[in-house]
């Protein structure tokens, strides 16, 4: 458990890290389109979503489309900031005698 | 990816960012839909002026050319409510859709400074045309898109240095080349691919 320590614990998580990768390379992307990429459960998402918008990694804008409730999920300058953190942390773990500098 | 604490390893976090980032592709549904429209409506306005012109006394044929204006209105309109409507909205999306923009405003800048030789300006729009459609092959990874955009550029060259009798055929070998083939190569492949 202690060779992770230096990895952000908010993106070192199944989903969560899927949310953010999938956002990484969108500009935005709805609740439901997540949902069916990610395979997880709503409640789930939902919960993960909330955490990554609560350290302001995501902005989240809900919005009404024909009449249906749409919820809009965006990644932040600090979400794409820690997530470029991220896969520097992880090259180095994955490659230790070539850190990338 | 219900587990959310679960310890990962390396390895595996590598494989969700990979899995991730590949599946958010460009919506090319809507680009099919733009090829095919401008493919025909540029065909039937390019045929429709050579036809006027070589037939018929007829002494504005270039007027056929005013039916691009609700072209233009009708595949923004299209553009703006599908993309409304998607679900997700990638950088690829918004190169593909800013690069046809700005396409659209070159033509608009080109028939300005053109417009007192019209009857020249062809082989200018292919020169321009190429190159969106050149791009647009490579961010939907679609190599009938790209040859389509160099068949532009070679069909821009032939029409400078042809003939008047082959020049006004051009145009519309370029939108079968450029648009119309690759755009129902898209419609099967996104039909059949379930994309």
């Amino acid at each position: 458990m202690t060779r992770f320590k230096e990895l952000d614990p908010l993106l070192h998580s199944q989903l969560r890290l899927a949310i953010v990768s999938l956002l990484i390379s969108t500009e935005t992307a709805e609740f439901t389109y997540i949902l069916e990429q990610t395979g997880a459960t709503a409640g789930n998402l939902s919960i993960q979503i909330t955490k990554l918008k609560e350290a302001g990694y995501i902005e989240v804008t809900k919005k009404f489309m024909n009449n249906y409730p749409q919820t809009l999920c965006k990644i932040t300058p600090l979400g794409q900031k820690k997530f470029v953190a991220y896969v520097k942390d992880l090259n180095d773990y994955l490659n230790p005698d070539k850190p990338d500098k | 990816m219900e587990k959310e604490e679960k310890m990962m390893s390396g390895e595996e976090s590598l494989r969700i960012i990979t899995e991730m980032i590949n599946k958010t592709k460009v919506n090319i549904r809507q680009g099919s839909f733009q090829l095919l429209f401008w493919g025909w409506l540029i065909l039937v306005c390019s045929m429709s002026e050579f036809l006027l012109y070589k037939f018929t006394d007829f002494t504005h044929p270039y007027y056929v050319w005013f039916f691009v204006v609700p072209g233009v209105i009708v595949s923004m309109v299209y553009g703006f409510t599908s993309g409304r409507k998607a679900r997700v909205r990638t950088y690829g999306d918004m190169l593909y859709m800013w690069t046809w923009m700005g396409f659209l405003i070159a033509s608009i800048v080109l028939f300005i400074v053109h417009s007192k030789s019209m009857e020249t300006v062809a082989p200018y729009i292919l020169l321009l045309a190429g190159f969106p459609t050149f791009v647009s092959g490579f961010v939907i990874k679609f190599r009938p898109l790209i040859i389509g955009g160099i068949t532009f550029w070679i069909l821009a060259l032939i029409i400078h240095f042809a003939g008047p009798s082959i020049a006004p055929l051009g145009v519309p070998v370029a939108m079968l080349t450029g648009y119309l083939i690759p755009g129902y190569m898209l419609k099967y492949k996104v039909d059949h691919d379930k994309i």
